[in-house]
């Protein structure tokens, strides 16, 4: 599958080009992988703190910064008490390795 | 739903604009096309204030709208399938109702 439409509506992870992660439902694409997300919430990760969500709202999300999109299972998703998880935020994507 | 219908259907409303250097911008969208380039006007006082400006798209991380923008979008494009049938209705009315179109003058005429 390399097409987008099968997660319309669906619970999708985005992980964009500077790190950030992304939360949201999936309303519309487009070619250029410009991404609609409902509902978003960004997911910000601390080394030594629990992860904070920062509720977002309505996004449109320009293609040339998405790095990954990936659908979210919910159920599981809700079952992680995320307050509890410490991590190293993503390294933004680097343009420049040899 | 295209996201361009989206930005197209949150003009003259409220918006916040990050760009890829990330630097935010707020204000009312003015304008935008199929580049996804804006023009943003002034939204109150708070910050830096300049009157007006223009974001080219290719400089944009994201847009950050108001969440009922999309529910106008879900009206509009309803009506546009609306008109596009009532269009497909009317179709094939054009040519052709009479017999011989287009096809010079009679034939048993000729001698």
């Amino acid at each position: 599958m390399a097409n987008l439409q099968d997660y319309v509506d669906q619970h999708i992870s985005v992980i964009t080009n500077d790190g950030r992660v992304i939360i949201g439902v999936l309303k519309g694409y487009d070619q250029a992988t410009n991404i609609i997300l409902e509902h978003s919430v960004e997911r910000i990760f601390r080394p030594t703190e629990g992860v904070e969500s920062s509720e977002l709202g309505l996004h449109i999300i320009r293609g040339d910064n998405i790095a990954i999109v990936g659908q979210i299972d919910v159920e599981e998703d809700e079952s992680i008490d995320w307050s509890l998880v410490q991590a190293n935020p993503i390294l933004p994507v680097n343009y420049n390795l040899k | 739903m295209l996201p361009l219908s989206l930005l197209n259907a949150s003009k003259g409303r409220p918006m916040q604009v990050e760009l890829k250097n990330g630097e935010t911008y707020n204000g009312h969208l003015v304008n935008c096309d199929p580049w996804m380039n804006i023009s943003l006007q002034k939204d109150g006082e708070t910050f830096y204030s300049l009157e007006e400006c223009y974001i080219r798209g290719s400089s944009i991380k994201y847009l950050r709208i108001q969440d009922d923008v999309i529910d106008n979008v879900k009206e509009e494009s309803q009506r546009n399938k609306n008109q596009m049938r009532n269009r497909n209705n009317m179709r094939g009315r054009g040519r052709g109702r009479n017999s011989n179109r287009g096809r010079g003058a009679n034939n048993n005429i000729r001698s």
